[in-house]
């Protein structure tokens, strides 16, 4: 069965260096997918694919069920928010949306009174008459985005669109886009290396990494159970401790660190074999002496960087760095070079294979 | 564009050789063509000969000529020099407005075409014209004849080049990041030693650039030096006007723009070889 | 050595800027000779020049030659600029520096290859010949300036074009070409000057059915020096005036008009009780 955006065996090869390998992806209709990865990893050149700018070396592109690798990039009927928005400065922010509809032929009446609709739904009801250059970063944020979604695609692609906003701004058009997509309905992909958005806007985010999807998953799921080290890695803090499983049935694996360390209940425990056991550093507790019920370790702390409301403590577990995250009222009691203790529950410590 | 549609239908991109093609054969047939006949000229006027660049190189006159127009272009270069660095330091360190004031008269005199300037040192220079007026005033009561002589031509050439040279070492000069220079201050550097070890080199290539333009626009002039110049101390330019149009020596004429032209190549190219071409027009 | 410097480029701002309003004055005297400053003043010379098709018709083969130059100018070099910016080909370094060739050559020396190319075609003393000399010799002005301007020409916005739906053609209609606007002006716009200021090929390749007004003022400096030429010169270095003058000009008004437009608008809304 296909999803509505099907990516089969995409891969993009320049002469010996390989950008994309072996991407399958099926994106649902009405689906709000991110694309996450860092720079290089192939998620902005999978989205040239998808719209046609890039033609992949191997593998197709459907759209409900068609074909569209063959087609042009003007043919394919797919809204497109680029970083810098590509708004046009020889229009106004009405002329801008109108564009799409002129370029279907629409009458021109009606394409205005639609465009004019398009900027009420994105909030900006009375700067349809206002040149891009008037308009702050987050107006004309919406000006393109209004501009991509008036003629109804079928999909609409956002390539890292929030970059050049500031923190407020954006989270403010992060609540926005997920609004106006929730609205319309228009299946979405939005790319971006910034894993807080992408946690909190996705329904499913797909992780990008040297041109290979690592997983593709809900937010939670790519939090708390991430099927790579890579991903572990990259969303969200993690202490990544390397092991080898003892005992798939006690549920044992051996490492330097920490000595033999129970895991949670997993599938995966394959005996002998190397893993990654991750332990959030929101999950160890801190305190100067062990504590009974909870697995134990010593640490002799380096480094305690105070947030105010939080701290990251940093410190040396047989050999390894490990953070932990304390309540900032918690952390008075610790310094810099003391030497404590902790804690965590078996439950905590996740065994990603590979 | 473009290339989105060669990459679809998978065929070689024809595309821009098919913009660059009427370009390509106006120049070869309209600018090519003629160069070549000045060349075939130089050796076939008035018959099939060698004799243009034999006569041309060894006789005196020539030889005179062709000293004085690269003294002339050197002088000239210097002075443009000296007028027009101080000038763009002045613009690099004015205020906004009063730096866009000054670009502003540069870039009128720029504008403002040859025949127009030279006429206006006509006036300046001429016997019943100002400056004569002013030394008459002072007491010369015989001064010199200060027009038609190689002095009247030089400095209306030194005027009108000047705005070359100082375009471009401004528009180095404007690049110069000031940390460079507060840097070096706080290392220890003043005046004088400021100025010469990290102030010249780096506005350098502007000096490069505003010379050799000057320099090359100098050899080949000709219509001031024709009209402000001294008949007896002509230049290259205006001795190739004078055998084509009073001698119609076509094949002389011929040897020596050809002469003129290669001279010009070759300091041309050992400015693209050090620096690159598009940076003397840019 | 700072005041050193700044003393001597006051000095030289003089030096650059006095010659040329002398010609101003010049055009207003009376004497018939270059006498300077001016015995007296009258318009005549003024009158002279506008009645006098020993002048006019020079200028207006300027003014239709220059015309003919830019548009030839520009149907060549438009495209090659795009092929040249946007496109990587075998043999684009050596088009990149053959394109700039006719800046190299010294106009005397493509003076008499036209004279005696041109001759041969019969179009010496035609307008037409000089268009075509004239041409050549614009074409490398006009190519740096366009490519400047389209190498800083933002391709997001064809991209976003495109992806709206518009064809390239249409692209190149509707985006490329309005945004490209102000640079193919400023580009037409110096091959036209570079035209009708081009003195040394007009001596020789003009004559007198197609002279240019360069060659007009060259003859007459030449020859007697005609008091006219201070008319000539004096309406050309005004109109060179105007040229730098009148864009930043226009733009204060138009931020003035529109400071004007809406300001009465805020005015009502405070005004309402």
């Amino acid at each position: 069965m296909t999803s509505y955006l099907q990516l089969n065996g995409i891969s993009k090869i320049y002469g010996d260096f390989t950008a994309l390998s072996k991407v399958d992806l099926g994106v649902e209709k009405g689906e709000f997918v991110t694309f996450l990865g860092p720079s290089g990893s192939g998620k902005t050149t999978t989205l040239m694919i998808i719209a046609g700018f890039e033609k992949a070396t191997t593998g197709d592109v459907l759209v409900d069920g068609q074909s569209i690798a063959a087609m042009a990039p003007h043919e394919r009927n797919i809204g497109i928010v680029f970083q810098n928005y590509g708004l046009f400065p020889h229009k106004t922010a009405r002329e801008n949306v109108y564009f799409p509809l002129q370029m279907r032929d629409q009458a021109k009446v009606q394409g205005l009174r639609k465009a004019s609709e398009m900027l009420d739904l994105v909030g900006l009801k009375d700067l349809g008459d206002r040149y891009p250059k008037e308009m702050s970063g987050g107006q004309q944020q919406r000006v393109a985005l209004a501009r991509a979604l008036v003629f109804e695609p079928s999909l609409l692609l956002l390539d890292e669109p929030l970059g050049a906003l500031d923190k407020n701004l954006r989270e403010q058009m992060q609540i926005e886009i997920k609004r106006i997509q929730r609205t319309l309905g228009v299946t979405t992909i939005f790319v971006t290396h910034d894993q807080t958005e992408a946690m909190s806007m996705s329904d499913r985010i797909v992780v990008f990494e040297a041109g290979r999807i690592q997983q593709v998953a809900t937010p939670l799921d790519i939090y708390h159970r991430p099927e790579a080290r890579f991903v572990a890695g990259f969303i969200g803090e993690s202490n990544l401790i390397d092991a080898v499983v003892l005992d798939p049935a006690t549920r044992t694996a051996a490492s330097t660190a920490l000595g033999v360390v129970e895991f949670a209940p997993t599938e995966k425990a394959i005996q002998g074999k190397p893993v990654t056991l991750m332990i959030r550093p929101e999950h160890i507790r801190l305190s100067r002496k062990p504590i009974d019920g909870r697995r134990n370790a010593r640490m002799k702390v380096e480094t305690i960087v105070n947030y105010g409301d939080n701290a990251l403590v940093i410190g040396n577990v047989g050999g390894q760095s490990m953070r932990v995250r304390v309540l900032g009222a918690d952390v008075v009691i610790i310094k810099e070079g003391d030497e404590c203790s902790i804690s965590w529950l078996p439950e905590s410590v996740y065994l990603i294979a590979g | 564009m473009q290339a989105t549609i060669s990459r679809l239908t998978e065929r070689p991109n024809l595309w821009p050789w098919l913009l660059l093609t009427p370009l390509a054969v106006y120049l070869a047939v309209f600018f090519l063509v003629p160069l070549i006949d000045v060349v075939v000229m130089s050796f076939t006027e008035p018959r099939l000969t060698l004799g243009n660049y034999a006569h041309v190189v060894t006789g005196t006159l020539y030889q005179r000529v062709f000293i004085n127009t690269f003294a002339t272009a050197a002088l000239v270069t210097i002075v443009c020099l000296l007028v027009g660095y101080p000038l763009a330091y002045l613009m690099s360190r004015a205020s906004p407005r009063t730096a866009m004031l000054i670009l502003a008269l540069v870039t009128m005199s720029f504008w403002t075409s040859f025949l127009v300037r030279t006429y206006a040192w006509m006036v300046l220079l001429g016997d019943s014209g100002p400056i004569i007026g002013f030394l008459k005033a002072v007491g010369f009561e015989h001064p010199p004849h200060l027009l038609f002589t190689r002095f009247a031509s030089t400095l209306a050439m030194v005027h009108i080049l000047a705005p070359y040279m100082i375009m471009n070492i401004y528009s180095v000069m404007r690049k110069i990041d000031p940390v460079l220079i507060r840097s070096a201050q706080s290392l220890g550097a003043r005046g004088a030693s400021l100025f010469r070890h990290v102030y010249l080199p780096l506005t350098a290539p502007g000096i490069a650039n505003g010379s050799v333009l000057v320099f090359v626009i100098c050899l080949g002039f000709y219509v001031t030096p024709v009209l402000l110049g001294s008949p007896r101390e002509q230049m290259i330019a205006g001795l190739i006007g004078t055998e084509i149009e009073e001698f119609l020596a076509f094949g002389r004429g011929s040897a020596m723009a050809i002469i003129l032209l290669l001279i010009t190549l070759v300091i041309l190219t050992i400015y693209h070889r050090r620096f690159g071409l598009d940076k003397l027009w840019g | 050595m700072n005041r050193l410097l700044i003393t001597l480029g006051i000095i030289a701002v003089v030096f650059v800027v006095a010659p040329l309003v002398i010609v101003v004055p010049m055009s207003f005297s009376n004497a018939r000779s270059l006498q300077f400053p001016p015995p007296g003043y009258w318009l005549g010379y003024y009158q002279a020049y506008f009645t006098d098709m020993g002048w006019l018709r020079p200028t207006f083969n300027s003014i239709i030659i220059a015309a003919g130059t830019t548009v030839l100018t520009m149907i060549l070099v438009v495209p090659a600029t795009f092929a040249l910016v946007r496109h990587r080909f075998a043999g684009k370094s050596f088009a990149d520096v053959m394109l700039l060739m006719p800046l190299a050559v010294p106009h005397i020396v493509m003076a008499i290859g036209y004279y005696s190319y041109l001759g041969k075609l019969g179009l010496v003393q035609t307008h037409l010949g000089v268009i075509l000399a004239h041409t050549c010799l614009s074409v490398p002005i006009a190519f740096l300036v366009l490519s400047a301007n389209l190498k800083g020409f933002d391709r997001t916005l064809e991209r976003a074009a495109i992806s709206l739906g518009a064809s390239p053609v249409r692209t190149f209609i509707h985006v490329t070409l309005p945004i490209l606007k102000p640079g193919l002006i400023i580009s037409a716009l110096f091959a036209f000057i570079q035209s009708f200021d081009e003195t040394v090929v007009a001596i020789f390749i003009s004559g007198r059915d197609a002279a240019t007004l360069p060659r007009k003022m060259f003859d007459s400096i030449r020859q007697e020096a005609d008091p006219v030429i201070a008319v000539v010169s004096t309406l050309l270095f005004v109109l060179v005036l105007i040229g730098i003058v009148a864009p930043p000009l226009w733009k204060a008004i138009r931020v003035r008009m529109a400071a004007i437009k809406t300001a009465p608008a805020l005015s009502t809304i405070e005004n309402r009780p």
